[in-house]
């Protein structure tokens, strides 16, 4: 469900593509003081923009770093601190209730490599219920939530986004200034609903095939394993209010120094994923693919 | 009180003209109309207070001397033309008691209060669409509220207010800064080359070493 959300890249300078590149290896390198290697695969892109808008107001600093993907050059990296932690504590628990989601919805052999991920994450996941009981709380309860309304075949789609929605609303009560707290509460709000939104997008085929829940199906009324025009246009207009939303609050926020990065995420990036998933041309490049184009690129 | 130049992000030194168009930028982007479904609404309210204040202040200090370019010409006056024109107050317009009550709820925000209001009223008339559009967008549930307000339309056409809030709902006129072209989600792309490199551009992100392919 996550890694949708990054920066339009070709919007920013170098600089500013290696600011967003030094958060991301941030949180990964606290993933991994925090939680262990393994907890390290987690990454994604969208819990480093999380980890951005948590971080706003507090300064930005960098320091060269190695680790196992860039082991002799090193890299910038976010320095630590009270957001990138936040956001590690997050990130391990919405992954392992995603597991579990996952583990729910595939038969026992279907959900193998998910036990095996859940697993895993089991010491990890300990541990930061440990630092964050509220969070997994609200965790837990969402995901119930989340259940009983995908059972009930749910044919609204803000009700069917409503819990996952609610559920990262809660990742801003970590901020402590109470404006700031209800900006970004809104922010999450929408992040949630797009995220949920785009997601049923992306999977609609897989579930006709499959036959699992999908909220668009039962909100457009679609027969068959194609959404139909008439269903994505309606879906784009959906998505792009829940934008707006975000982008008026951003609006709000003193960014600072992650002005440009936030900017092309607010005002460009939520878009242009959006089409590519209504389009069926968003796909995360897998490894082979990236050195294909990565030779394709320097030659 | 703050130094107006910081409010208006702008160096003391700015020409008049510049100071201009700064505020008018900033005035744009906490404009009403880009919060007029948004629970935040208040908070940008006091934005553009200070916004118009900070503006109205330098005028005020240039006027008394100390200009740093050419005299200001006239017709720019009414620096605070964007205060007014917030939407939610005119709620309080016709009715009978109960939608009276709930448009007071609107007003303050108590959004539950509205909704279990709306929730006790059987006759499910224009006015009642418009009200749980409204209520809805301030929940943030956007498509039941863009459905409600369709209804709400449908069921009276000729009422400006749910016409104009369907609009305001539905408009993709919003602030954007500059350099970024106002689209949707549908209407996005259309320049292949640039969602190419986007692409490109994201991989580039995990591999630094690659390169974008000219296109």
């Amino acid at each position: 469900m996550f890694g949708y959300v990054r920066p339009a890249a070709p919007r920013l300078s170098p600089e500013e593509n290696s600011r967003f590149r030094a958060a991301y290896c941030g949180l990964c390198h606290t993933l991994g003081r925090r939680y262990g290697a393994a907890a390290r695969f987690l990454l994604n892109y969208d819990f480093t923009f999380l980890a951005i808008l948590l971080s706003l107001g507090a300064p930005f600093s960098c320091e060269r770093r190695r680790c196992a993907v860039h082991p002799c050059a090193g890299c910038e990296v976010m320095q630590a601190g009270a957001a990138l932690d936040a956001a590690a504590d997050y990130s391990v628990i919405l992954t392992w209730w995603q597991l579990r989601d996952h583990i729910a919805d595939h038969g026992f052999f279907g959900g193998l490599k998910y036990r095996l991920a859940a697993l895993l994450l089991r010491g990890a996941y300990r541990r930061s219920c440990r630092r964050v009981p509220e969070f997994d709380e609200a965790a837990r309860r969402c995901l119930r939530e989340l259940a009983r309304r995908e059972s009930e075949r749910c044919a609204s789609l803000d009700a069917a986004a409503e819990p996952f929605a609610a559920l990262l609303a809660e990742l801003a009560m970590v901020e402590r200034d109470p404006v700031k707290r209800r900006i970004l509460r809104l922010i999450f709000y929408h992040l949630g609903r797009w995220i949920y939104l785009v997601d049923a997008a992306d999977d609609f085929r897989r579930d006709a095939k499959s036959g699992n829940y999908n909220p668009l199906r039962f909100r457009y009324g679609v027969e068959g394993d194609e959404l139909p025009d008439e269903a994505k246009r309606a879906l784009g207009e959906t998505l792009d209010a829940s934008i707006r939303q975000m982008a008026s609050a951003y609006a709000l926020l003193d960014a600072g120094a992650w002005t440009a990065v936030l900017d092309s995420i607010f005002y460009e990036s939520f878009y242009a994923i959006g089409k590519a998933v209504l389009d069926g041309v968003y796909h995360k490049p897998s490894r082979a693919e990236r050195k294909k184009k990565k030779e394709g690129g320097m030659a | 009180m703050n130094d107006p130049y910081k409010i208006l992000n702008i160096a003391p030194t700015a020409t008049d003209d510049e100071v201009k168009h700064a505020y008018r930028q900033l005035a744009r982007k906490y404009h009403p109309d880009n919060y007029h479904d948004n629970p935040l609404a208040d908070l940008a309210q006091e934005k553009m207070k200070e916004i118009n204040e900070a503006y109205e202040q330098i005028l005020r200090q240039r006027k008394n001397g100390a200009s740093h370019s050419a005299p200001r010409e006239g017709g720019y006056a009414s620096s605070s033309a964007y205060e007014s024109g917030s939407s939610y107050e005119s709620y309080g317009a016709s009715g009978g008691s109960v939608t009276q009550q709930i448009r007071l709820a609107i007003n303050r925000g108590d959004i539950s209060r509205a909704e279990q209001l709306l929730g006790a009223v059987s006759e499910h008339d224009a006015e009642w669409n418009f009200l749980m559009g409204v209520v809805c967008a301030r929940r943030g549930w956007l498509d039941e509220a863009k459905r409600y307000l369709e209804n709400a339309c449908r069921m009276d056409p000729s009422n400006g207010e749910y016409r104009g809030a369907l609009e305001q709902f539905t408009g993709a006129d919003r602030y954007r800064p500059a350099g970024y072209r106002s689209f949707g989600t549908m209407t996005y792309g259309g320049d292949n080359c640039l969602q190419y490199c986007a692409t490109m551009a994201l991989c580039n992100l995990c591999c630094p070493g690659a390169v974008c392919i000219p296109c």
